[in-house]
């Protein structure tokens, strides 16, 4: 293989604080061995920021984990190649010298805030044990990630803090070290969008003096306002090098300009399905010798499947592109560009549902005496109604009472104040955040999926029939009707979800987040089912979300929701040329935009 | 300073409830007291004497007030079958078997520790697995006499009966092995270790087995938890992650577990101590079923009723100890 680090940063003096050589890892997942990493060769500056992208299973989360040697012991790592961090070899060394890299060299801040964090330890001790430092010190960190009164926050436990406070903390725990190194894998995704953009910034600032930065994320555009150069993963392997400016105006390779194609944002048109990567098609090929992303690529070639490309220079831009055809890719035609739009407006006369001045409060703090406890409102008088066919996104930061409304309107919780009319003999069917963990386990996609035809008929063959439907409906292959959840991807488990909705048609589906743990082309996929059932179904929806651009995209009407109020509520056009109250401008702005020009 | 209020009205709650039930079965049990004190060919005068003296010709409802009278002045009664008051009886008994729970309490906690451990070490080994449910599947008669006969029978390594081999040592507390130390008579201390060594490890058994499972479970949960690679990620030292970070996290289930096999070691309390003629309250309890002695067994529940509320407490507090979040 030819070098493959395109060194757009460093000087012929500085020596990478990170050589990585032909790294190929193989885990062994419920007793099959799998690839996870594949030939993996790249090189790291002092004072870089390289972002590592591509979808969920691309690996980049595997490199991070390989480099700090923690990948999960029961899955019986097998790394080969070479890792030299500040001239360490870490590939085969032992333990001793692993933990003498994580303890001085390279450090990690975890993608989710809330769980990274010791909840039986004060922040002040886990800091203590992070490099041995005086309170002092710990103090002066705290307030350098600009967390307010950092001896109180020092003597918290976890559970005390925000998302945003927790992860500022694990930033701070990180820096502190003063690594050589610093991981970041996703480190934005679980907070809310406002405090989002506060991390990348703090990020940029603090670790720029002589720390190099791995900024994993399935974001290009979080990459472009961070990062100097991007390695673009996919299937474990490198596809794409190069200056991120470079890629994300000319990418050379069809699956960065795919990724890059199925990003959305405000500028994105919402009058159309959006435009996501290519499926899967035909039958799988020998991934040993050909290219990984061949059997989805629109450029693919009979050669495509024959050889396996390295990376090599391309025309495009100074980077390098494991494609054989890359000099086709600006031809490639922006995928879904010619998509028919979406049938006229929909919205009938008629309500679905009309919540009436709601009110719901929660129990919080610690009991008294009698095992009372002090009531925090979380929803203050809320009148919302949806009419027929329409889809309504409730937007609004973690806390605001979203999913709160979402379950009084699905009829799980009883408002203690109000009233909710329903205008439908069903109740709403409710898509929930995390796809996997709404599917029962040991049940079948059929059997869970046609459990709500058992009310109707006794007839199996019926509901197998209607079932089989109901997958057509969602995109899904009726064969997936015998798998269980576990054999499914989280894409086709979202979809099955839906396929449970809509099964029995209600006038109302309920969604909650469901694309929040999404990455960006699975988001997509995911909207434009959603827009393409409740159009031909004559559904209409609540969609909670706290990402605007894909409220702006999926919904009639935009309710923005604060402190468990309504502030504000208008069509997505006027909500963002003139929204009304400045909490909707900070969302407005808080939304990440593909601009290369920002950044350096 | 709340929650020890709340704790001693919930145990007087607690008591009464008991004593209640306890005394009911009074009416229920098809046994005669007065025969059992009398004999069977004690002539009528007597038997209607007797039952004068104890009162068991008023109503219940007298019967329940009077006895709740003398338990708030410590007067549990008078024993049908020692014809001693019972409190006298169980403070006498008492020491012998607070010395045996705590020895076996302490021994299961040090158990399930190494079972955890063997677990975690050996993880899905078969012989490791054969062996848990082996020992946890064992009834505790059969294991106290197991260990009866192959210690103390068979090899003679153990005595195998009784609290000490030396007659007529008395000390201050009660306890044969802090007594032994306190009187300069370090051999008594060894003696009674010795005494005390088979009946507790019947005792421990299970309480090991359980909570090392349960300890072993809670580990593995705790241990793949994204802080527990943030402390790796630390460069921590593993003894380090596993304590600091491991185990206060697991302590919750565990701790749970070690109070529900406490309360059940109450009852094992009567078999072992019947097994190993341990002279303590369970096997006073097991003389007074024997002669449907009423106030001894109805004493004998309270006290182990109090027991139980203590253990209780301690493990609750210790679990607010081990998770700053929990409130008490």
């Amino acid at each position: 293989m030819t070098t493959l680090s395109h060194r757009t940063f460093e000087t012929a003096t500085t020596k990478p604080v990170l050589a990585i050589k032909d790294l190929s890892v193989t885990l062994s997942r419920e007793g099959r061995r799998s690839r996870v990493l594949d030939g993996i060769s790249f090189d790291l500056f002092p004072g870089e920021i390289v972002a590592l992208v591509g979808e969920s299973g691309s690996g980049k989360t595997s490199i991070g984990l390989t480099i700090q040697g923690l990948l999960p012991r029961e899955s019986q790592p097998h790394v080969t190649g070479s890792i030299l961090l500040t001239g360490i070899e870490l590939v085969g060394a032992g333990a001793h010298t692993l933990r003498h890299a994580r303890r001085h060299v390279v450090r990690a801040i975890s993608q989710d805030p809330m769980s990274a964090l010791n909840p039986t330890m004060t922040i002040r001790r886990q800091m203590r044990e992070s490099n041995g430092a005086s309170n002092a010190s710990i103090a002066d960190w705290l307030s350098r990630t600009g967390l307010p009164d950092p001896d109180r926050i020092a003597d918290s436990l976890p559970h005390r803090l925000s998302g945003g406070q927790r992860q500022r903390v694990l930033i701070a725990m990180a820096m502190m070290a003063k690594p050589k190194l610093l991981i970041a894998d996703e480190p934005n995704t679980a907070l809310d969008v406002t405090t989002q953009q506060q991390i990348l910034d703090l990020l940029r600032d603090h670790a720029r003096e002589h720390t190099a930065i791995l900024f994993v994320t399935h974001d290009l555009a979080v990459a472009a306002s961070l990062a100097d150069r991007v390695l673009v993963l996919y299937a474990g392997r490198i596809v794409e090098i190069g200056h991120i400016r470079d890629v994300v105006r000319n990418p050379a390779h069809p699956y960065s300009a795919g990724l890059l194609a199925a990003r959305f944002d405000f500028n994105s048109d919402r009058l159309r399905p959006l435009p996501t990567l290519p499926p899967e098609r035909g039958h799988s090929v020998n991934i040993e010798s050909a290219c990984a992303y061949a059997t989805r690529c629109p450029l693919a070639q009979p050669d495509c499947t024959a050889i396996r490309p390295a990376l090599l220079p391309v025309s495009s831009h100074r980077g390098t592109a494991a494609c054989l055809h890359s000099e086709q890719t600006p031809f490639l035609a922006k995928p879904g560009a010619f998509s028919k739009p979406w049938p006229a407006k929909m919205t009938q006369e008629g309500t679905v549902l009309k919540l009436s001045n709601v009110g719901k409060s929660y129990p919080t703090g610690a009991r008294s005496f009698w095992g009372f406890r002090r009531l925090k409102p979380v929803l203050k008088s809320v009148s919302l109604s949806i009419k027929s066919g329409e889809c309504v996104a409730l937007v609004g930061e973690s806390g605001a009472g979203k999913s709160t409304l979402l379950r009084i309107a699905a009829g799980l919780l009883a408002p203690e104040s109000g009233k909710v009319s329903r205008f439908d003999d069903l109740l709403p069917q409710v898509v929930f955040q995390d796809p996997i963990s709404a599917l029962t386990p040991w049940l079948s996609i059929g059997e869970q999926i046609g459990e709500r035809l058992r009310a109707l008929s006794r007839d199996s063959d019926y509901r197998r029939r209607r079932v089989g439907e109901a997958l057509n409906l969602v995109g899904l292959d009726p064969v997936l009707m015998d798998a269980l959840p576990s054999e499914l991807s989280v894409g086709q488990c979202q979809r099955a979800v839906v396929a449970r909705g809509v099964i029995v048609r209600p006038k109302l589906l309920l969604c909650d987040e469901p694309i929040s743990a999404m990455d960006v082309s699975l988001a997509a996929t995911t909207l434009n089912l959603l827009g393409d059932l409740r159009r031909r179904l004559g559904m209409a929806m609540l969609f909670v979300t706290h990402d605007l651009a894909a409220a702006r995209i999926i919904a009639d009407r935009i309710a923005v929701l604060k402190d468990g109020e309504l502030v504000e509520v208008a069509d997505p056009d006027t909500l963002l040329a003139a929204p009304q109250t400045a909490y909707t401008r900070s969302l407005i702005a808080a939304v990440p935009a593909l601009d290369t020009r920002q950044g350096r | 300073m709340t929650y020890l209020i709340k704790r001693v009205a919930g145990a007087v709650v607690v008591l009464l409830v008991m004593s209640f039930i306890v005394f009911c079965l009074q009416s229920i049990i098809p046994a005669d007291p007065v025969r059992a004190v009398a004999g069977p060919s004690a002539p009528p005068e007597t038997v209607e004497a007797i039952r004068e003296q104890l009162g068991i010709d008023d109503p219940t409802v007298v019967q329940y007030g009077r006895f709740l009278q003398r338990l708030v002045h410590g007067d549990l009664g008078i024993s049908v079958r020692t014809r001693r008051p019972v409190a006298a009886d169980i403070w006498q008994y008492l020491p012998a078997t607070l010395e045996l729970a705590l020895v076996s309490i302490v021994l299961g906690a040090a158990l399930s520790g190494v079972m955890a451990l063997l677990q975690f070490r050996f993880m899905g080994s078969t012989g490791i697995r054969l062996a848990i449910i082996g020992i946890g599947s064992t009834p505790i008669f059969l294991s106290a006499l197991l260990l009866a006969y192959f210690f103390w029978f068979r090899l003679g390594w153990l005595p195998g009966a009784g609290r000490l081999g030396f007659s007529g040592f008395t000390g201050p507390t009660g306890f044969n092995l802090i007594d032994g130390i306190l009187t300069g008579r370090p051999d008594v201390s060894v003696d009674a270790l010795k005494h005390i060594f088979l009946p507790a490890l019947a005792l421990a058994l299970p309480i090991g087995v359980a909570v090392g499972r349960s300890l072993n479970g809670a580990l593995h949960d705790v241990l793949s938890q994204a802080y527990v690679r943030t402390a790796r990620g630390k460069g921590l030292s593993e003894t380090s992650v596993l304590l600091h970070h491991g185990l206060r996290n697991a302590a919750s289930a565990p701790l749970s577990m070690f109070s529900l096999q406490v309360r059940l070691l109450f009852g094992g309390l009567l078999v072992v101590e019947r097994v190993f003629g341990w002279p303590g309250l369970g096997l006073y309890a097991v003389q007074a079923f024997a002669s449907a002695d009423l106030p001894a067994v109805l004493g004998v529940a309270m006290v182990f009723g109090i027991l139980y509320i203590m253990v209780n407490t301690l493990v609750e507090i210790s679990q607010s100890l081990a998770d700053p979040r929990i409130d008490l």
